[in-house]
């Protein structure tokens, strides 16, 4: 009995001192490649920092052109109102002509157009209404542009109306009013750094682990070296295992150089999570993107090949899965096939770890669901590179 | 430069090229494909904010209140919660992004003309949203505050409806949208998608062209050629710069006629410059191939320095103005940037050359500076 132990305990030894050494040989290749390895460390560092501090998706000083055809107290109290950090007044126009040709050519963005005898309306019976005219090219800034001057114009509208119904006296709390108190959890000043900065390091790890591993399996098919593989003594899942497990290592060593040198010191990125979870998701994560690349390696023939289909499966997950824009607004078709995509699922456990403070008892199911795909991914790269020998 | 050692290494590059049917394919279906699956795919807008309620009131009034988030294509709803700690969760598992809570004696006071506050909880992992989503709340708050003011106003001093509306929001916004009158993110999204389109294959195609020989060895029997470094540099890209030029085409078919984006602008001005970005697009990927030894490299640089400043800093995601001062400086470091302007110009606003020159001057310099790097960078006898 105690024999066959031993001996079990022999082979499983071999085994994982051939996975070892596999391993080894693919971190060896991979620094020997200098180009490469700077890179890898340009991405996860200075490329994480220039994405996170430039980056602001929220509308910041929108270029805005004033016509003021009044010239009075309430147009210059009006025109006050749009400032900084959202608009900032680019200088006044004589004729609303001129500054329709400033939006042609891209140098403002919104034309505010006040009529003559603005003051003198406002103190009569009838409506008076501001024009702003927006550049919409690109149309969620445009729609945003548009809804803070909405703001700002509606909350100059209130403040008259008070004043004026409730006499010199300002008598203001007489009349109905909804105010409106935001809480903003997890993020309380609503720093864009965070967001891009981690969701950059997503799509740095996406695009490493799939095209590390898939890459340096095609390579030996390529070369030819996978058949000296073959006739040596390791099997086709120590082969795709050592890649797999070489460049996940590969991945955790950058995304801690990355929360080290950015995200923290930086960025001051809290991590109100446990740490050790954050990585071993990117580890589950890598794995599953790994097998989604190796599966991608063994139905092709040579590198470029590989980087078509890199191109064809990665843009649409990165693009779609809600690190650029958001998940919920996505036609719905998109939200099912997207529900294939594991980074739709790294997504919410990454900013659920890092921002939210949450544990397992809420990600369970994302983490489920990348478990799932990167076995079945696995399993079918497996299968199919299995097939090659056969 | 020989036109007929150009016309062999072109032929010969070309017959690979041909030979790999997966390769050949994809070099014509991707950027087609992207501009279907992301013209239709991509949305922009914040729109289907998932969002509870905890209505505190439980009055007739609330429930009106609530109806006016429920109706909004804006937010999606979910739900009444009987308390924060169900928000707690719910927030934390990204099932809501915001919830909605409404305070006790919220029609007694408004009905009696007070102000109350309602409170939103936002989940502020993506900045954006939970700004856009403020931005919205305010919006319905304010409309609702309008017309109970109208009624206030109407009960109390004993208004006609109209007068009263009047007096509760004596001036108005009147706001038109130029270039883009219905405000469809398509509009400004596919012609952005060409530029993506090619920016992201051809410089891959350019670069694992020229590293495939250099790995195989077959780059030797150029070294050895009376081949010069020009001509082979020239013959070298001209089979990927067909491509491009076939596909600019075929893209703004699709975008003209899919999408039925409208195209203003002058089609000489607008392909001349597509023609300048794929030069520049080869031009990025030739120079990547002559820094790098090994396919991998090459095939993991070009395809992220294509892919990540194209997204990030072209203004195809992010308008170039509301970037960072490093980032702009980044962002025009790089020619997508000006033919994103160039497209946007063309397509939308009907410009011309007049006012798009100096687009098309930086993405004629990119092209010829990028190309002297590259045959700076190329020798034929390497030390190695």
């Amino acid at each position: 009995m105690n024999e066959k132990d031993d001996i079990e305990a022999g082979t499983l030894r071999v085994w994982a001192l051939r996975l070892f050494v596999m391993t080894r040989k693919e971190l060896l290749q991979l620094r020997r490649d200098i180009p490469l390895l700077l890179f890898l460390i340009y991405s996860f560092s200075l490329s994480v920092y220039i994405s996170g501090a430039g980056i602001s998706m929220q509308l910041s000083n929108a270029s805005l052109l004033v016509h003021d055809g009044d010239h009075s107290a309430s147009s210059r109290e009006l025109i006050h109102r749009f400032r900084e950090p959202y608009f900032r007044i680019d200088g006044e126009v004589q004729d609303p002509k001129v500054g329709v040709e400033r939006l042609d050519q891209g140098t403002a963005m919104l034309l505010l157009d006040i009529p003559p005898r603005f003051q003198e309306s406002i103190g009569g019976r009838e409506p008076v209404s501001v024009q702003l005219q927006v550049d919409t090219t690109n149309a969620p800034q445009g729609l945003s542009a548009a809804s803070y001057a909405a703001r700002i114009v509606g909350g100059f509208s209130f403040d008259l109306a008070s004043v004026r119904l409730g006499g010199a006296s300002g008598d203001r709390m007489e009349l109905p009013n909804i105010e409106s108190a935001h809480r903003v959890w997890y993020n309380q000043n609503q720093d864009e750094t965070w967001f891009q900065s981690i969701s950059h390091i997503l799509r740095m790890i996406t695009l490493f682990a799939f095209l590390l591993p898939a890459a340096a399996l095609v390579r030996e098919k390529e070369h030819g070296t996978v058949e000296q593989l073959l006739v040596s003594p390791v099997t086709p899942l120590q082969i795709m295992l050592s890649k797999v497990l070489a460049m996940t290592l590969v991945i955790l060593a950058a995304t801690a150089l990355a929360m080290v040198t950015v995200l923290k010191p930086v960025f001051g990125v809290p991590v109100k999570g446990s740490v050790a979870l954050f990585f071993i998701l990117t580890a589950l994560y890598s794995f599953t993107i790994a097998g989604l690349g190796l599966f991608a390696a063994t139905v092709t023939r040579n590198q470029a090949q590989v980087g078509m289909i890199a191109l064809l499966v990665i843009s649409p997950m990165l693009l779609l899965s809600g690190i650029a824009t958001p998940f919920e607004a996505m036609p719905s078709w998109v939200q099912s096939i997207m529900a294939l995509s594991p980074l739709r699922y790294y997504v919410d456990v990454t900013y659920g770890v890092l921002l939210k403070g949450v544990g397992l008892e809420l990600l369970w199911d994302s983490v489920l669901a990348m478990a799932l795909l990167g076995g079945v991914l696995f399993g079918l790269g497996m299968w199919r590179f299995r097939k090659h020998f056969e | 430069m020989n036109p007929r050692r150009i016309a062999a290494v072109a032929r010969k590059e070309w017959k690979e090229t041909v030979r790999d049917r997966l390769f050949l394919h994809m070099a014509f279906l991707l950027p087609a494909l992207w501009m279907v699956v992301f013209g239709y795919g991509l949305v922009l807008d914040v729109e289907h904010v998932p969002f509870v309620v905890l209505d505190r009131d439980r009055s007739s009034l609330s429930r009106d209140y609530v109806y006016r988030f429920i109706e909004s294509r804006y937010f999606d709803y979910r739900g009444i919660v009987d308390d924060e700690r169900a928000i707690d969760r719910m927030l934390g598992d990204t099932a809501i992004r915001m919830a909605v809570v409404i305070p006790e004696r919220f029609e007694e006071r408004l009905l009696a003309g007070r102000t109350v506050t309602v409170q939103t909880l936002l989940d502020g992992t993506f900045p954006l949203h939970a700004d856009t989503t403020k931005g919205y709340v305010i919006a319905v708050n304010r409309s609702f505050t309008q017309e109970l003011l109208a009624d206030f106003l109407a009960r109390t001093r004993g208004l006609a409806p109209a007068e009263a509306r009047r007096l509760a929001e004596p001036v108005s916004l009147e706001t038109r949208y130029l270039y883009n009158e219905e405000v469809r993110s398509t509009w400004s999204m596919v012609p952005a998608l060409i530029m993506f389109s090619l920016m992201v294959a051809s410089p891959l195609l350019t670069a694992l062209g020229v590293v495939r020989e250099k790995e195989s060895g077959s780059i030797y029997n150029i070294y050895s050629s009376t081949a010069s470094k020009a001509e082979f540099l020239v013959g070298k890209l001209a089979p990927y710069f067909a491509i491009s030029a076939i596909n600019v085409v075929v893209l703004w078919a699709i975008a003209v006629w899919l999408f039925r984006v409208p195209f203003k602008g002058s089609i000489t001005v607008f392909y001349a410059a597509s023609l300048l970005f794929v030069l520049c697009s080869t031009g990025i990927g030739l120079v990547i191939s002559l820094l790098v030894r090994t396919q991998m490299a090459a095939l993991i640089i070009t395809i992220i320095i294509a892919m990540v400043p194209t997204l990030l800093f072209s203004g195809f995601l992010v308008p170039v103005s509301s970037l960072s001062p490093d980032a702009q400086v980044q962002a025009h470091l790089f020619p997508a940037m000006y033919y994103t302007d160039v497209v946007r110009g063309s397509f939308l606003k009907g410009l011309g050359l007049e006012s798009m020159w100096r687009d098309l001057l930086a993405l004629a310099g990119f092209a010829v500076a990028l190309r002297l790097v590259a045959y700076g960078l190329f020798t034929k006898r390497p030390k190695a």
